[in-house]
């Protein structure tokens, strides 16, 4: 029983160290400093970056990150709003409505929200395809998973120390400040850099409003598109005849894979210490 | 213990002196009900200057949910609850000034995840937090029999205490508000002996200067106590007397059916 469980089990371990082993050995022959630092600023040409005129991926890197700390930004502080509506005022009906909304929103896939983000950010308000679009959509998809993190965070604070606290007299203010946040904190970073490693891996919802292929190391401002990891891959993946390309393709997997797992394994390390308080 | 901590009061620390005088409540015709199910009925009995009053009675009679209607925690009930003759629904900046002046005591330690002088002075605003705080927290913690035992270790951890000492820092942080009046609910029912006889000191002692209601199920503390008796059982107050006349001389069925048996046969 044991070793059949032991045969069922273990692609779930295989699979995923197969493709990162499989991944890295790709990217291996592309992988180096001017690669991650460099910038490719050439524009025009789908390969523009890929004729010897520097092919950086220093672009890309820089847009995802941006877009990724916007996203962060934009949804953080409505994230924890929520949970502390869900814990102080939303009735138990209220409540349980708010859990199944956001795990409807957890599903919706992140093609429909690029979609949505097309129409009404890009062209409706005629923001164009810019960082901010880009952001704003970003912080759409991970609102629900931080949202349910954060209500979660507050859930696991004991009552009694939440009436302890109310017994001495402060305002529901101070009970936030002083007595959850302090217990939560830790809980809610974990999940902001969960969300954060999925705002960097989220490819389709940036596609249409926010990336373009090359020519941009930073943007202008919050309304310049940028160059991304994700859409970057994406590009390069179509150009399949073109070996140059597929190494590219595969050295910007391997930086993408790298920081998400940068970012999941803070998130882990966290819960560590977490455990630990 | 008592004049240090009454010393310290009249060190200068005014916000605090002005509500160290013992408090009056008086509950009228008190009802709760929670979820369709009757907790409290008509519930009436004052609590007037210092002193001990035990709140017996078997389980589901409605103690705990009384002291949760008098801190305001329970904010749905009928009939009327006064402190020093002013409602406290109405109370005079609200909930959260009532709580200052009623401390509360519950059945588990809860102890914020900080140190133990960081604990004691939890519920202190940025006004009270003086600069003589440090013989403040020390005056708190001796009232609460704890002193000794962490005199060296304040900025510990709290949670590095065992839980009847946990149980004894609550009460020092609920003094150091300097309460008009004390609850407790059930303060002793997961401790040792040892810090039973403690806590039950720091309550006598504590009772000379206000009244205090110690909600329990052990009728032997509430004989050590000596204090006043107060009977509930069904969420109805069933008698009120002094400790030897309840346990020798109960005038109500009820009262001798639960001293008898410790159970509750009151169903009408």
């Amino acid at each position: 029983m044991k070793a059949v469980l032991i045969l069922l089990a273990l692609p779930a371990i295989l699979l995923p160290l197969a493709c990162f082993v499989y991944i890295i050995i790709q990217a291996l022959p592309a992988l180096n400093w001017e690669l991650l630092m460099g910038s490719n600023t050439t524009s025009g040409s789908l390969f523009a970056g890929t004729a010897g005129t520097g092919h950086g991926l220093w672009g890309q890197i820089s847009g995802s990150l941006l877009m990724m700390l916007l996203a962060c930004f934009l949804a953080a502080p409505l994230a924890l709003s929520i949970a502390l509506f869900h814990a102080l005022w939303a009735s138990p009906y209220q409540q349980r409505m708010m859990v199944i909304l956001l795990q409807v929103l957890q599903g919706i896939p992140p093609i429909v929200y690029g979609l949505c983000g097309l129409i009404v950010l890009v062209h409706l308000l005629h923001w164009g395809i810019s960082l901010a679009a880009g952001g704003v959509i970003l912080a759409l998809v991970i609102l629900p998973l931080l949202s349910s993190n954060a209500i979660h965070a507050l859930e696991r604070i004991p009552i009694a120390q939440t009436e302890s606290a109310k017994a001495l007299g402060l305002s529901v203010g101070a009970v936030i400040v002083r007595v959850w946040l302090p217990s939560a904190w830790s809980s809610m970073l974990t999940g902001l850099l969960l969300a954060m490693a999925r705002a960097l891996s989220e490819t389709a919802p940036i596609l249409f409003t926010a990336t373009v292929f090359s020519g941009i190391t930073w943007p202008d401002s919050i309304f310049s598109p940028v160059t991304s990891l994700q859409t970057h891959i994406f590009y390069l993946a179509q150009e399949g005849s073109n070996a140059h390309a597929v190494d590219m393709a595969w050295a910007s997997a391997a930086v993408l894979l790298g920081l998400v797992l940068c970012f999941s394994l803070m998130a882990r390390l966290l819960r560590r210490y977490e455990g630990a308080l | 213990m008592s004049q240090l901590l009454h010393d310290e009061q009249q060190q200068g620390n005014t916000q605090q002196t002005s509500c160290s005088a013992p408090s009056s409540i008086s509950l009228k015709e008190l009802s709760l009900e929670l979820s369709g199910t009757k907790i409290l009925k008509n519930v009436s009995f004052d609590l007037s200057s210092a002193g001990i009053n035990c709140l017996v009675g078997p389980s589901g009679a409605g103690k705990s949910s009384l002291l949760r209607c008098l801190t305001l925690l329970y904010d749905n009930w009928q009939g009327k609850i006064t402190m020093d003759g002013i409602a406290i629904q109405s109370w005079p900046k609200g909930a959260d000034a009532l709580r200052r002046h009623i401390g509360l005591i519950a059945q588990k330690p809860s102890i914020f995840p900080t140190s133990i002088y960081q604990n004691v002075i939890f519920g202190l605003s940025r006004q009270e937090r003086k600069q003589d705080q440090q013989k403040w927290v020390e005056a708190c913690l001796r009232k609460a029999a704890l002193w000794d035992e962490v005199c060296n270790r304040l900025f510990d951890p709290a949670s590095t205490l065992s839980i009847g000492q946990q149980q004894r820092l609550c009460i020092a942080r609920v003094i150091a508000l300097n309460p008009n009046v004390l609850l407790l609910d059930e303060p002793t029912s997961s401790l040792d002996p040892r810090s039973k006889q403690l806590i039950e000191a720091s309550l006598y002692d504590l009772a000379k200067n206000i009244p205090v209601l110690c909600v329990t199920h052990d009728l032997e503390q509430a004989q050590r106590l000596q204090g006043q008796m107060i009977f509930m059982c069904d969420g109805k107050l069933i008698e009120t007397a002094p400790t030897n006349d309840f346990f020798q001389s109960p005038k109500r069925l009820e009262t001798r059916e639960f001293l008898r048996w410790s159970v509750c046969n009151c169903d009408e």
